[in-house]
């Protein structure tokens, strides 16, 4: 474990250095939001309304949280720096050390989110107090809660773009994959919660990575109850070892048929 | 003692290929076609311990391929491969602790870090302790004269200092063979001598093997005793560098510069290469005509100046590759 936590360390010191990047990256955010805002304002005629549940306050934290993580984690390491890996062969050069290949990828993708995530939080965490007010009925025990959900959302988006990267080995491009994937992850799950479409179609929705990725973790934060707690951590621990066992067997199938080229 | 053993080592790439035009790129759609290229064909050598061997060829010829195999990167398709009696395919992680390598035209170093946080990293990633790596870090430091830009962000570095820290990465778990693949590509000639000399000096001192591919006939006739040249995936020499010499060099080349033009006689073992004015360049096969009767056939008294020289490695070499099996 130590060379990985090496790894993040160094990941750490070189992100560092790109921090004020990051704070660019809130203009996009905040249009985002602030139109998002607008169509959820537009939606609660009466501020006293619940739609699937939600207060229109709890609703709009509800999508900044989401929006946050996936601003905060959106990293190019897990998807096209994996597919150009493979395809240009420098996954060669990276194969060749003690460690492992896709371990080396998460831990980057961690480093990176480790700077970029709490940055937004804090931005979107001002913003939301600003423009919607208090998130309502939210203590400081809440947030210390749903880290750990956080964070096992995080890394299971991590490990499952991964997956789809690793397809490369045996198609030219996965990109269209990574396209349907983060389509249904922003629609299902990021700008509406799962509660917002038909009774008959949740059940399938909490069988998907989206209910594990985005949607357990905000809904934890905005509407804290301890069986949801429960019951999304363990659909989140059974989807992190699947899709490590996935990712461990597309990589060990995959490295087979690596084809580089000369040089 | 064997570190390497390659036995009829092959390996094959599938290969798309595609008719030209938008018919062609269609067609491919419903009927894709591949064509199957021996990278690598029926491959055998082995390398000893402390040796430093060139393992050369033209561009395609199969040597990072096979480098590729010999490192874990490559699965073969046939024969059997070992370094360090481990089986690069089954082991490569284990490998990996006991190998170095360096591809010259592939960076490993974190680019914005600094050449010292590099080389902690390496250091953290093979395990070593961090006191063990500090006194590591001093002594290749001291060795490669890093000094100066050991805090210095690699992105800044010249390339002949990149080279060097690169060098040193791959040495710091001290990797008992040291693979080198081009390390000397696009440096100028006194940072080439100077890589050079500190790689022999690694080799004198630390005793590890080097396997060394290059285009840079410098690099193979000042570091490597031993050359295995490679083309169409196959093993066309594998010879010692002294051997390969006292063979290939009875040819010698003739310069020589008379006090005014002259027609030269037609004999056979001397070819005319050159000539301008007085000037004459002559190339004489040792094995036709001894080099004291070819001057013979030259107008000796009104000769201004001489000069007698081999004929360079490259041109073996070139002439190695474009020949078949030997």
């Amino acid at each position: 474990m130590r060379k990985y936590a090496v790894i993040y360390r160094s990941i750490l010191m070189e992100n560092l250095q790109y921090a004020m990047n990051v704070i660019m990256g809130f203009i996009t955010y905040f249009m985002i939001v602030f139109i998002l805002m607008q169509l959820w304002n537009y939606m609660y005629s009466n501020p006293a309304d619940l739609i699937a549940g939600y207060s229109r306050q709890q609703m709009i934290w509800y999508v900044m949280i989401t929006e946050t993580i996936w601003f905060g984690t959106r990293t190019a390491t897990v998807t096209n720096q994996v597919t150009a890996d493979i395809k240009g062969g420098n996954i060669a050069y990276l194969m060749n050390k003690p460690y492992h290949y896709t371990l080396y990828i998460l831990t980057k993708y961690t480093g990176e989110w480790s700077i970029r995530l709490p940055i937004y939080a804090v931005f979107a965490a001002a913003v939301g107090v600003i423009m919607v007010g208090r998130l309502p009925d939210f203590h400081i025990i809440t947030l210390l809660a749903a880290i750990p959900s956080v964070i096992l959302g995080i890394t299971i988006q991590g490990v499952f773009k991964l997956c789809i990267s690793l397809i490369s080995f045996w198609i030219e491009d996965s990109n269209p994959f990574q396209w349907i994937y983060d389509k249904l992850i922003l629609v299902i799950g990021t700008i509406f919660p799962v509660e917002i479409f038909p009774e008959t179609l949740q059940p399938l929705l909490k069988l998907t990575p989206i209910y594990t990725v985005c949607y357990g973790p905000a809904k934890l934060l905005v509407d804290f109850q301890m069986d949801k707690y429960l019951e999304i951590l363990l659909a989140q621990v059974l989807y992190l070892g699947l899709g490590i066992l996935l990712m461990f067997f597309l990589y060990g199938k995959g490295v087979k048929k690596l084809y580089v080229n000369g040089g | 003692m064997n570190v390497i053993e390659a036995e009829h080592l092959s390996k094959t790439f599938r290969v798309k290929q595609k008719e030209k035009g938008m018919r062609g790129s269609l067609k491919a759609i419903f009927h894709p076609q591949t064509e199957e290229i021996n990278a690598v064909n029926n491959v055998s050598f082995s390398v000893q311990e402390g040796e430093m061997l060139a393992f050369i060829g033209p561009n395609g010829a199969g040597k990072s391929t096979t480098i590729k195999m010999l490192t874990g990167i490559l699965y073969p398709d046939g024969g059997k491969v070992e370094v360090l009696g481990i089986d690069p395919t089954k082991q490569r992680r284990a490998l990996s602790y006991q190998i170095g390598t360096v591809f010259g035209q592939k960076e490993q170093l974190w680019t914005h870090l600094t050449p010292y946080d590099n080389f902690r990293f390496f250091g953290a990633i093979y395990d070593i302790g961090a006191n063990e790596i500090e006194s590591r870090i001093g002594m290749l430091s001291d060795t490669f004269d890093l000094g100066s830009f050991l805090n210095t962000p690699v992105r800044n570095l010249s390339l002949g200092q990149r080279i060097r820290c690169e060098i040193v990465a791959s040495l710091i778990h001290r990797p008992k063979v040291l693979f080198l693949d081009e390390p000397t590509i696009g440096l100028d000639p006194v940072v080439k001598e100077n890589i050079r000399s500190l790689i022999k000096q690694m080799n004198r001192e630390l005793h590890t093997t080097i396997f060394l591919t290059s285009h840079d006939i410098g690099d193979i006739e000042k570091l490597c005793k031993r050359i295995i040249i490679v083309n169409s995936g196959q093993i066309v020499l594998d010879d010692s560098m002294e051997h390969l010499k006292y063979h290939y060099l009875n040819k010698k080349i003739l310069e020589v510069k008379l006090q005014e033009e002259t027609a030269l006689p037609q004999v056979n073992g001397i070819t005319l290469l050159k000539q301008k004015g007085s000037h004459i360049k002559l190339e004489v096969d040792t094995t036709v005509i001894k080099i004291n009767d070819a001057l013979h056939n030259i107008d000796t008294e009104h000769v201004e100046d001489i000069n007698i020289s081999n004929v360079p490695l490259e041109n073996i070499i070139m002439e190695i590759y474009s020949s078949e099996k030997v």
